[in-house]
């Protein structure tokens, strides 16, 4: 199977433009890094299958999502390469160009944004620059999908056909090293061997840990060496200015309009959300209005509506509907019990979530992400991370499976490495049922307030940690920050909406697949004792199984079998603590499971119970994620155990000192 | 002068690179910064964080330690 890969810069469209071509829905966002892993799709009607791939500067990777779109080219066969090149950043989008030129496949250039470039006063005539670098040039909007019809055209008419002879000539030294190391390379490797030698001189890494694999790479060596000795300075230094001259006379020739102009939305934006006095107060007011139409103005009467449906008109039409079907009492239990109960007990906080997901999406798509990291920075360096890190972290409040994964464009290793470690301490959608349960029940005129705390006591736990390790098991390693500013630009709402809708996806399928199938083994457990079943709860499986541990979590305030069986099948997935908790005070009236918890709970435990559900453990779905990320068991069963340990310190902390000062 | 010592606002050319991580190096080159290019120092964070820089329309952040590495004129 041969592809056509999608390169170009981060945050030039790859992947909106890659959902225009194939009728996909992957993740798009306004910042650099959006994607990082590769994807692939189909282009429609034709068959032919297309990749799209993190976004690079150049083929010498210096992160591991960069390293991603080397390797492609490296181990992959391609039949052609859409290379995406932003137009109103011509000179540096290019430099990629030029390398994927060098690489001697069929090129098709998607020439976007074109539409910001006019704002900007620059406007280029796809026709000489086509001319120019001897491949097509097909104008496109990716956002909109205008120009896809063309650019399909190009592809399957240029796919498996000729590439471009654009040559540039780097001068005597560096064409003479080029013959010498191609003389050297065996016949069989991936692109041309002008390309590869022109790499190997650059330094590319990833190139020379390929070849190695194959060969001696010291004769290669001792030519770079020579080579650099005779210009007097580095190879790659060379290459660039030369391929850069290339590219100013390339785009001097291909330019219509060149009077470069400030974006003035952006400036104007940017003077208050990056001031130097106001931008992190803004941030901070920010995210705590996202919580208050989260929490108090918008989700919860919308959640307590759907709660009222579900406990009322749908459990009694159910219940109906079985005792006409002639289901045995077993059966209704089983559905009323077990699966309204818990799955029910989930999906009523679906309104939380989609709001919550909403803004998560608008501050992908508007820019603003980007400055949040920047913002940040000097928190995070104080912490030893960086201001990127800030970005996962903030994914993470909606799911930490990709909030692990966006930890790859972090570029230092350390940085990465502690990112995902403590990630699992951002407090994801999956936990916002617990909160709105509790905080809803015990706290009803501070809940967003309460909840707010919950947020940042993770962002805190998090934080502080990421100093302890940085300033122990990671000493004397350098910490580094550079962070692209991409254009605000007004969220489409058809993107928002899909950007939403993919997130919260997830946690609606989740509600119909683990959590149905949880509550169902979680129902028969109630169901079923050591000595017989239909026993009274007190006497199940799962009271067995939550009295197990009960002992060691009443210091913390919640001693009783139930918390603990809770908290155990919460490791699947953290909503299942609500399912557990709906089925064992099976309830079937509205705000029943509220009274029942009042009873069993004191607003302190309650306090105490979130605290632990916030920090106890990465869920199931996380735990693998960390495990794939890091490429290793210590460090993915290390997050586990500081997870648990730290949970534990600060929950029995919050209930021991508020037991001291008579907080019931 | 370097990077640093210019106030908000102010534009400068950028003379050498003298920025010692090479991976960070090559990271600004790939995005515009290197010599002989207009710099417009656009903002600078509090407690000595991040500047923000433009370069050809495009803007950076960057920290203080290694904009002050970017000697201007």
């Amino acid at each position: 199977m041969s592809y056509v890969a999608l390169f170009g810069n981060p945050n030039t469209g790859k992947t909106s433009l890659f959902n225009c071509l194939t009728g996909s829905y992957e993740y798009v966002g306004n910042w650099s890094g959006v994607t990082v892993e590769k994807k692939v799709g189909v282009l429609r009607q034709h068959g032919v299958p297309v990749v799209d791939l993190p976004g690079i500067y150049s083929l010498q990777p210096l992160s591991r999502d960069e390293g991603v779109a080397t390797d492609f080219l490296l181990t992959e066969p391609c039949s052609a390469i859409v290379n995406i090149v932003d137009a109103s950043q011509l000179q540096r989008n290019l430099h990629l160009t030029v390398q994927l030129l060098e690489f001697g496949r069929p090129l098709i250039i998607a020439l976007n944004m074109v539409d910001v470039a006019e704002k900007r006063g620059i406007k280029i005539d796809a026709v000489k620059l086509s001319r120019h670098l001897g491949v097509p040039v097909v104008p496109v909007i990716a956002r909109t999908g205008k120009g896809a019809k063309e650019l399909e055209r190009a592809i399957l008419s240029a796919k498996d056909g000729h590439h471009s002879r654009m040559f540039i000539d780097y001068g005597v030294e560096v064409e003479r090293a080029i013959r010498r190391i191609a003389e050297q390379l065996p016949d069989d490797v991936p692109g041309d061997k002008r390309w590869m030698a022109l790499q190997f001189l650059e330094g590319n890494e990833r190139l020379a840990a390929y070849l190695r694999d194959h060969f001696d790479l010291s004769p290669l060596l001792a030519i770079r060496k020579e080579t650099e000795q005779a210009l007097g300075c580095q190879a790659a230094k060379h290459i660039y200015e030369t391929r850069d001259r290339w590219i100013s006379e390339t785009i001097a020739a291909a330019a219509i309009e060149f009077k470069p102009k400030p974006l003035t939305l952006t400036e104007k934006v940017d003077a208050v959300v990056t001031n130097r006095y106001v931008g992190l107060p803004i941030f901070l007011a920010l995210m705590y209005i996202v919580f208050m139409l989260t929490f108090n103005w918008l989700g919860t009467p919308l959640a307590d509506q759907l709660d009222t449906f579900f406990s009322g008109p749908l459990t009694d039409w159910l219940s109906r509907l079985l005792d006409w079907a002639g289901a045995s009492p077993f059966i209704e239990a089983l559905v009323l019990d077990g699966i309204v109960a818990g799955v029910g007990g989930v999906l009523v906080f679906v309104p939380q979530i989609f709001i919550l997901f909403f803004f998560i999406s608008l501050l992908e798509d508007s820019g603003y992400m980007a400055r949040v990291a920047m913002v940040m920075d000097r928190l995070m360096e104080a912490i030893g991370l960086n201001g990127k890190a800030f970005i996962p972290m903030i994914i993470g409040f909606g799911c930490n499976v990709p909030g692990v994964m966006a930890a790859r464009t972090i570029e230092q290793p350390k940085e990465r490495l502690l990112t995902m470690l403590l990630l699992p301490f951002m407090s994801c959608s999956a936990r916002l049922p617990v909160y709105a349960l509790f905080a809803g029940t015990f706290f009803i005129h501070e809940q967003a307030l309460v909840v707010f705390s919950l947020y940042v006591l993770g962002i805190v736990v998090a934080l502080g940690l990421a100093k302890l390790f940085s300033s122990t098991v990671f000493k004397n390693e350098s910490s580094l920050f550079v962070i692209e500013l991409p254009p605000y630009r007004v969220p489409q709402a058809l993107t928002l909406w899909r950007s939403t809708w993919e997130k919260g996806k997830g946690f609606v399928r989740k509600a119909g697949t683990f959590i149905f199938g949880g509550s169902v083994a979680i129902w028969l457990l109630t169901y079923v004792g050591p000595h017989g079943v239909g026993v009274p709860m007190d006497d199940s499986l799962l009271a067995a199984i939550g009295g197990l541990i009960a002992p060691l979590l009443a210091p913390l305030g919640f001693g009783a079998w139930q918390a603990g069986a809770a908290l155990i099948t919460g490791f699947l997935a953290k909503e299942v603590v609500v399912s557990t908790m709906n089925i064992i005070y099976h309830v079937r009236e509205a705000n029943g499971l509220e009274q029942m918890i009042a009873a069993h709970f004191t607003p302190l435990s309650a306090l105490s119970f979130m605290v632990f559900v916030l920090l106890y453990t990465p869920c199931l779905a996380t735990v693998a994620t960390i495990r794939k990320e890091t490429g290793s068991w210590k460090w993915t069963l290390l997050s586990i155990g500081i997870a648990l340990t730290v949970a534990y310190m600060i929950s029995f902390l919050v209930y021991q000192v508020g037991m001291m000062f008579h907080f019931q | 002068m370097v990077l640093t010592d210019l106030h908000k606002g102010e534009t400068a050319v950028v003379v050498r690179l003298a920025v010692e991580h090479e991976a960070l190096k090559q990271r600004l080159l790939h995005l515009g910064v290197k010599e002989g290019k207009m710099v417009r120092v656009k903002a600078a964070m509090p407690f000595g964080g991040p500047v923000m820089v433009e370069v050809d329309g495009q803007a950076i952040g960057l920290r203080r330690k290694e904009a002050s590495s970017i000697e201007v004129k």
